[in-house]
């Protein structure tokens, strides 16, 4: 859900470069004051696995195909929704800088949406959903599904007030293409934690509930 | 458990196979957005795929600002596989090393004088 330069004119794309910058600034405070220096390796590595996954498109059906966005796997894993706007923000300037996937000018909308709404939700959700169940794969890919289709609602509605798409019509089509997509974040997400876990329990978050020398619940 | 470093190694070569796997294998479809795009623009039923040369106009999008990226959509005209797969390489460990290495300078810039 790259928005291009093309979809939202330059005085919008400000806007959400604003509300992007405020929290990136607090992002940087959380690295600075909160990140246990222990998981500088499992952040950096995040990172490397989420630009791959992300050019990893997969077809849904319908002419369609999608690719991980990595916020709720970030957020979860670090502990926090900041983490995963550290990663989408640099991974999104990397890619549309270099590699034109996802525009200049809308960076502040893509970082908005994947970073700090994909990272909020899906770490939210995570803690909501594992608090219920006490489940570590069921509740990551629930909150990922989540913080897959959120987002991507959200877009829709940039994307109508910007006068890009017609408002019903972009809400059923977003969602519907991204609660599939939303099944390949649910998936890779599990699946990348159960792999963490397994290698490195003590690495990820006391708030993700793994005891650090047990198998994950 | 293994070492913290055989995780970090095992992690970037995951990351690296799943990329040079990406430029052989990732589907072409438009993505969730492009397939709403093509929608709205009368080029895409909800259910169906476009048609192979269905192309957004642009010049009905509203945004004005332009930017060529150098290697749009992870590639370069005419470029060989092993151009494509130093392409998303060179993207991942750029991804791996912005982020490892912000985080770890906030980190030294944040405690003056300790080790």
């Amino acid at each position: 859900m790259h928005i291009p330069d093309a979809f939202i004119p330059i005085g919008q794309a400000a806007v959400y470069w604003l509300i992007a910058l405020v929290f990136i600034a607090l992002a940087l405070r959380w690295v600075r004051n909160e990140m246990d220096e222990e998981k500088l390796p499992l952040l950096a590595v995040l990172a490397a696995g989420v630009f791959a996954l992300q050019a990893f498109n997969i077809p849904v059906t319908m002419g369609t195909s999608g690719h991980l966005v990595g916020g709720a796997l970030v957020a979860i894993a670090l502990g926090s929704p900041y983490a995963a706007i550290i990663v989408l923000t640099l991974v999104l300037i990397v890619q549309g800088v270099l590699f034109g996937d996802g525009g200049i000018t809308t960076m502040g909308a893509n970082i908005v949406n994947m970073g700090v709404i994909g990272g909020f939700v899906g770490y939210y959700a995570y803690q909501g959903l594992h608090g219920l169940t006490r489940n570590l794969y069921a509740s990551a890919a629930g909150a990922a599904w989540l913080a897959c289709l959120v987002p991507a609602l959200v877009a829709a509605v940039e994307l109508y007030v910007a006068g890009t798409f017609p408002l019903v019509p972009g809400i059923v089509s977003m969602g519907v293409y991204h609660a599939l997509i939303g099944i390949i974040e649910g998936t890779i997400t599990a699946v990348v934690l159960g792999l963490i876990a397994a290698a490195r329990p003590d690495i990820l978050d006391e708030s993700v509930g793994i005891p650090s020398s047990g198998v994950p619940a | 458990m293994i070492s913290r470093t055989a995780f970090l190694v095992g992690g970037v070569v995951l990351a690296l196979l799943i990329g040079t796997a990406a430029v052989f294998f990732a589907s072409g479809d438009p993505d969730g957005l492009d397939s709403t795009a093509l929608i709205t623009q009368g080029l895409k039923e909800l259910t169906q795929p476009a048609a192979p040369d269905a192309e957004l106009d642009e010049a009905s999008l509203p945004g004005s600002f332009e930017y060529e990226a150098p290697f749009p959509d992870y590639t370069v005209e005419g470029a060989s596989d092993l151009t494509n797969v130093a392409l998303i390489v060179g993207g991942i460990l750029l991804a791996l090393i912005v982020v490892g290495g912000l985080a770890y300078g906030i980190k030294r810039a944040g405690q003056p004088g300790t080790p």
